[in-house]
Order: structure tokens, then C-alpha cells, then sequence
């Protein structure tokens, strides 16, 4: 695995999301700033075939599964160059062939849905695994604990991954879930179970790709909390709760600078070969803009098309 | 359905119909699984699916926990992933548990995605009042009539119960299909070769000249029932049974309730907002004010598992031949 990638990986959604937020047409968006390594540790630990299946909170997590940026950013603006050609939108960008069963923007909506998946794929023979990826309001709901017994069950080839950003929208997680570490709530299902650094690209990856493989070995589920910090409020259009000195407490935590500056030490990122990382995905993050807004919006007469 | 004069016939209960189309398009397509509470070795709480334990194993016929709502979100991701499942629930009333992943998954995913998946899911479901009182005995039809991208049927005969599960399990999209409690008991003739029914097509019970009763399920019972009782008074009633509620064959009740001029509804569910408010809106919309149209269902209330108020709730033929009688004097 070569790290600078993930780097970029983590860099380009920075950027993206960034430029997102400067068109005046982006409406009511999810970020991810913050939780760029739980995207790209779990991608990276996937192979092409696998299924991702994600919550609304899924702009990281796509362009993390390798969707192209374009794409991406005329399905979030309702472009008909999107992979659902805009009818998707914010929270329901899907590409299967590409390995991105799709994100649902109902909290734990998709918990069942990947075990479903998960299912299909042991049932059709597949050496294929299926990730699901939710945020800690996820794990107050019943969805994922009917999951967690089916699927230790049925020995369904399904990574359950937690993005515990610490919020449902204003709620701190400590005021809405009693487990002391998310990843217990499996325990009691005899699914393993392991929390780590969502800020760490590398131990979201090493905890990922030992999951993965349990799974594609015929070893069953498993859930993975990954504790993150989300650096914008729930939406664009929700007003954040935090003081700026909680926020800048938790911009500190950066996934990003905490992987360059590993690199750095290590030798393996000289500025230069930063710079060159920013440019790169800034041409990216431009190319992907010109695309999105090149894309026409669907006709009024496509409302009608695809429903039964 | 024409028929061969020569054509074989075989009698089947309700429930043995029901199992014969799963048999027969389980053989047929391997991508067609069960789930379920007691669909297993045990054959389905009526039955219906006894016999396919063993010839289909317990790989394609699973024994699910009592979790309506991740089951038909584990259906409507597996279908949406390649199998073909039928997620029994046996009262239609917890099927509100699963709602979630059919209504804002299933129903949605061919749009949202553009095209790109496909979630030919079935949701076979038991509605109806059968002495089990107030959360195992509703009829919800009319709620999902308004889900764009879900179809809904309801056999009420075991030709058509074969029929309609055969259509089901070659869609591309979800279904619900509905049974009825007070159903199982019955036994029809169908053919022996194998038979589909068409969705979307209603079908003519009884002929008649003064009026149209648009009806559907155990109902139609109830309808044929208040006929012979009409008939008695001069009354000629022609009983259309829709067997499909979405798509709904609206072109054979204006057929109908544009000959006789007068229709009744009849559904054992509520009123309000129900199969027959959306039909007769329908129908007036199509013929405009010349037919006079009533509706009956079920009290606004609970149905009790008291036999006296349950039977006080639900229509029965008596008051089907009240409201058709107020009908022709209007």
C-alpha cells in the first residue's frame, strides 16, 4: 500500500468538499472534513469486487471507493452526469459497478440493507465482502442490533464500520448511547469487535484489512469504531452547537497533517512532493468542477422515469 | 383466462396454491429465496410453505428471528443484489416494523439510483379479522396503494393466490402480496398446467345489471354473500374482484359501473383515504357524475378480538345490502 496515496486519497476529499462549498448552487450538503482516514483506511482495505454501502454522510466515502470526482460532484448537484444521474443526490450516491452499493441518508437505513447484500453475495457464491459504514447515531436504533444477530447468525461476510464522530447533529454521543466503546456493543453477539483512531489513516487500514479478511474467509461480521472528529457542524445548513474553542480542539485532531507529518519524518514526503500533492488534487477537484457544471440538469420529464 | 375444454384440473386449498407457485418458480429460478418467521421445517404459520423446507433445504428457505424490520431490509438488499426473496410476514400489521427498508428502500432504489439497481423483492403478508384482535388483524392495503414503485396484490381465490405469486416472483420490483386469514380454508380449481395472472387485471365474479361492487380479498366473499340476498329482492349485482390494488385495472370497473351507473367499494380495512376513496375519485374523474358511488369498510375503530365486536366492525353482507340498497334509492 503505498501511503503517500492514501494521503492524496484524504487530500483530494479535503479539496473537493472545499470547493463544493464555493458553489453557490451546493445546497444542503454532508461533509466529511475530519473523517477523511475512516473513508480511506476502509477503502483501502477493499478490493474492487467488495460492496461499500455508506450513511448520508457518504462525499468521503465515495470518492474514497475510487468514484470519479466529476461524477460525484454532479450527483450532489443534481447533474445528469451523476452515477444515479442526479436523481440520487446528497445522500444517495450509488455506483454498484464500482463497488459503491450505495450510501442512504435514513440513520442505520443501510445497516440491513448491506446484510441483505452480505447475504447475496454468500448465497451467489462470491468471494466478495460487503462494508457497511454508519455514524455513532446509528448504534441507538434497533436496525443494528437485529443486524449484529443475523448476520453473526448466518455468518454474513459483513465489516460493520462506525464512524464515531461524537455527534447526532447537536446530540454529544455521550447523552445518547450507554456503551462505554461502541465496538462492545457486538460482544454480546460474539461478533468481534475493536475501536481505534479514526483520525489515524494506518490503524483505521491494519484494523480494516484484518476484518476484511475474516470476512472473506468465511469468518463472519465484525464491527470496527472508528473515533473521529467531524470539523463541520452536521450539514451546511445546520448551525453547529460547539464553542470555537471546541472547534478548533477538534480541527487540531488533523487526519491529514497527522499522515503528512508521519511521512515527512519517515522521509517519504519532502515539501516539494507536497506541493505537488495540493496541485494535484486541486487540478482534480477543478476538473471535476468544470465537468459538474458543464452536466445539464435532468429533464422535468425524467421525475417519471424509473419509479416501477 | 380461456380454458381448454380438455385442459386437466386440480382442486387446491388456498395455502397449497400459494406453495405450488413458490415450488414451481423455485425449481425454475434458483435465485428465489425464503425468509421468514416458521417458514422452515415447520411450513409457514397456514402452511403455505410446507414442503419446500425439504425439497429446497435450509439455504433457500430460512427460518428468520421475530425482526420484521431487518428482514425486509435484509430481502430488499439481497434483491437489490441479485436473489430473489420472499420475506414472509405473518400479520400484515407488523409489516409497519418493516415499512423502513420497503417504502424508503425497496420502492425507491430503482429511481434513486437511476436505473442502476433493480429490487424484485416480495413482501407476502396475511391481513384480515380472524378473532386475533386489535394488532393482528388490519388490512393496510390502501397505505402502500401510494408508494410509487411498490405493487400491491391481493388473491382471493386459490387459483389467483398461484396466479399472482407466479407474476410476483417474475417482477423486477417489489411486491406486496396479501393474503387474508379467513382464506386458507378454501379450496378452488385451477388448472394443472401452469397459469399466471397478469397484475393490473381485475376480474368479473358475478354479472349483473343494477350495480357494480368493487371489491378484493375475503371481501369478495362478503359481496357475492349480499348478492344472492339481493337477487332475492330483484337486485342484479356485478361483483368485480381487482385481485391487483397497484397497478389497478380501472378500465374494467368504469366498464362496469358505466353499464349498471351505480358502484359500491367495499374493502374490510378503513374509509378514510382508502382503496375505495381512490376509487371512486378514479371512476368520477373517467365518467364524471352520471354514476352514484358509496363505500364500505370497516368502522373507525379497533378490531376487537371480541366476536361480537369484531364481527360488529367489519363488513359483512348485511350491511353490503343496506349500502346498495341506499345506493339504487338515491
Amino acid at each position: 500500500m503505498d501511503r503517500v496515496l492514501l494521503l492524496r486519497s484524504m487530500m483530494l476529499i479535503r479539496a473537493f468538499e472545499a470547493a463544493l462549498l464555493r458553489n453557490p448552487g451546493h445546497g444542503f450538503q454532508l461533509l466529511s472534513s475530519g473523517e477523511e482516514a475512516v473513508a480511506v483506511g476502509l477503502c483501502a482495505a477493499l478490493t474492487a469486487d467488495d460492496q461499500l454501502l455508506t450513511s448520508g454522510r457518504s462525499i468521503g466515502p465515495a470518492l474514497a471507493r475510487g468514484l470519479d470526482p466529476g461524477r460525484v460532484l454532479a450527483e450532489l448537484l443534481g447533474k445528469s452526469a451523476g452515477p444515479c444521474q442526479g436523481k440520487g443526490g446528497r445522500g444517495h450516491i450509488a455506483e454498484p459497478s464500482a463497488g459503491f452499493f450505495g450510501a442512504h441518508a435514513v440513520v442505520g437505513g443501510n445497516l440491513t440493507i448491506a446484510a441483505g447484500v452480505a447475504l447475496a453475495l454468500q448465497s451467489l457464491g462470491s468471494k466478495a465482502i460487503v462494508a457497511c459504514l454508519f455514524g455513532d447515531g446509528a448504534c441507538g436504533g434497533g436496525a443494528l442490533h437485529e443486524t449484529l444477530n443475523i448476520a453473526a447468525l448466518w455468518k454474513l461476510p459483513l465489516v460493520l464500520v462506525c464512524d464515531n464522530n461524537r455527534y447526532s447533529v447537536s446530540t454529544p454521543r455521550a447523552a445518547a448511547l450507554a456503551p462505554e466503546y461502541l465496538s462492545d456493543i457486538a460482544k454480546p453477539f460474539g461478533v468481534p469487535g475493536q475501536t481505534v483512531d479514526g483520525m489515524d489513516v494506518m490503524a483505521v487500514l491494519e484494523a480494516a484489512r484484518g476484518f476484511v479478511e475474516l470476512a472473506r474467509s468465511g469468518g463472519g461480521p465484525s464491527f470496527l469504531e472508528c473515533v473521529s472528529f467531524r470539523f463541520s457542524s452536521h450539514s451546511t445548513a445546520t448551525r453547529d452547537t460547539r464553542t470555537p474553542a471546541e472547534l478548533d480542539a477538534a480541527r487540531s485532531h488533523c487526519p491529514i497533517e497527522l499522515m503528512a507529518g508521519r511521512l515527512a519524518a519517515e522521509g517519504l514526503l519532502a515539501p516539494d512532493v507536497r506541493a505537488e500533492l495540493e496541485h494535484d488534487v486541486a487540478e482534480a477537484v477543478s476538473a471535476a468542477a468544470s465537468f459538474a457544471e458543464a452536466s445539464p440538469f435532468p429533464d422535468p420529464s425524467e421525475a417519471l422515469s424509473d419509479v416501477a | 383466462m380461456s380454458r381448454e375444454p380438455q385442459t386437466r384440473v386440480v382442486k387446491l386449498f388456498f395455502r397449497e396454491a400459494i406453495a405450488r407457485a413458490l415450488r414451481e418458480e423455485m425449481a425454475r429460478d434458483e435465485r428465489i429465496v425464503i425468509l421468514g418467521q416458521d417458514v422452515g421445517s415447520f411450513g409457514g404459520s397456514y402452511k403455505e410453505f410446507l414442503g419446500l423446507y425439504k425439497q429446497f433445504g435450509a439455504a433457500r428457505v430460512r427460518d428468520t428471528p421475530v425482526a420484521e424490520a431487518s428482514m425486509v431490509g435484509v430481502g430488499a438488499g439481497a434483491a437489490a443484489a441479485g436473489l430473489r426473496p420472499i420475506v414472509s410476514i405473518t400479520y400484515m400489521d407488523f409489516l409497519m416494523l418493516g415499512l423502513d427498508p420497503l417504502v424508503n428502500y425497496a420502492a425507491k432504489a430503482r429511481y434513486k439510483t437511476g436505473g442502476q439497481l433493480r429490487v424484485p423483492l416480495i413482501v407476502k403478508t396475511t391481513a384480515g379479522a380472524k378473532g386475533q384482535g386489535v394488532a393482528h388483524s388490519q388490512c393496510l392495503e390502501a397505505w402502500l396503494m401510494s408508494v410509487p414503485g411498490l405493487k400491491v396484490v391481493a388473491p382471493s381465490t386459490p387459483a389467483d393466490a398461484y396466479g399472482l405469486m407466479k407474476s410476483a416472483l417474475r417482477e423486477s420490483g417489489p411486491v406486496v402480496y396479501v393474503d387474508h386469514k379467513r382464506l386458507f380454508p378454501m379450496a378452488g380449481e385451477m388448472p394443472e398446467d401452469e397459469q399466471i395472472t397478469p397484475f393490473g387485471l381485475a376480474k368479473y365474479l358475478r354479472r349483473g345489471a343494477d350495480v357494480t361492487i368493487a371489491t378484493y380479498s375475503h371481501m369478495t366473499q362478503v359481496a357475492l354473500a349480499a348478492a344472492e340476498a339481493l337477487a332475492a329482492e330483484g337486485v342484479s349485482c356485478e361483483i368485480i374482484d381487482l385481485r391487483s390494488l397497484a397497478p389497478l385495472d380501472l378500465a374494467t370497473v368504469c366498464d362496469s359501473a358505466g353499464r349498471t351507473g351505480a358502484l359500491l367499494t367495499l374493502e374490510e380495512g378503513q374509509i378514510v383515504c382508502g382503496v375505495g376513496a381512490e376509487i371512486a375519485f378514479r371512476v368520477r374523474e373517467k365518467l364524471g357524475g352520471a354514476v352514484r358511488i358509496d363505500r364500505v369498510g370497516a368502522l373507525a375503530a379497533p378490531v376487537s378480538s371480541n366476536p361480537v365486536l369484531e364481527a360488529a366492525c367489519v363488513p359483512d353482507s348485511a350491511r353490503v345490502a343496506r349500502a346498495i340498497r341506499g345506493l339504487l334509492a338515491a
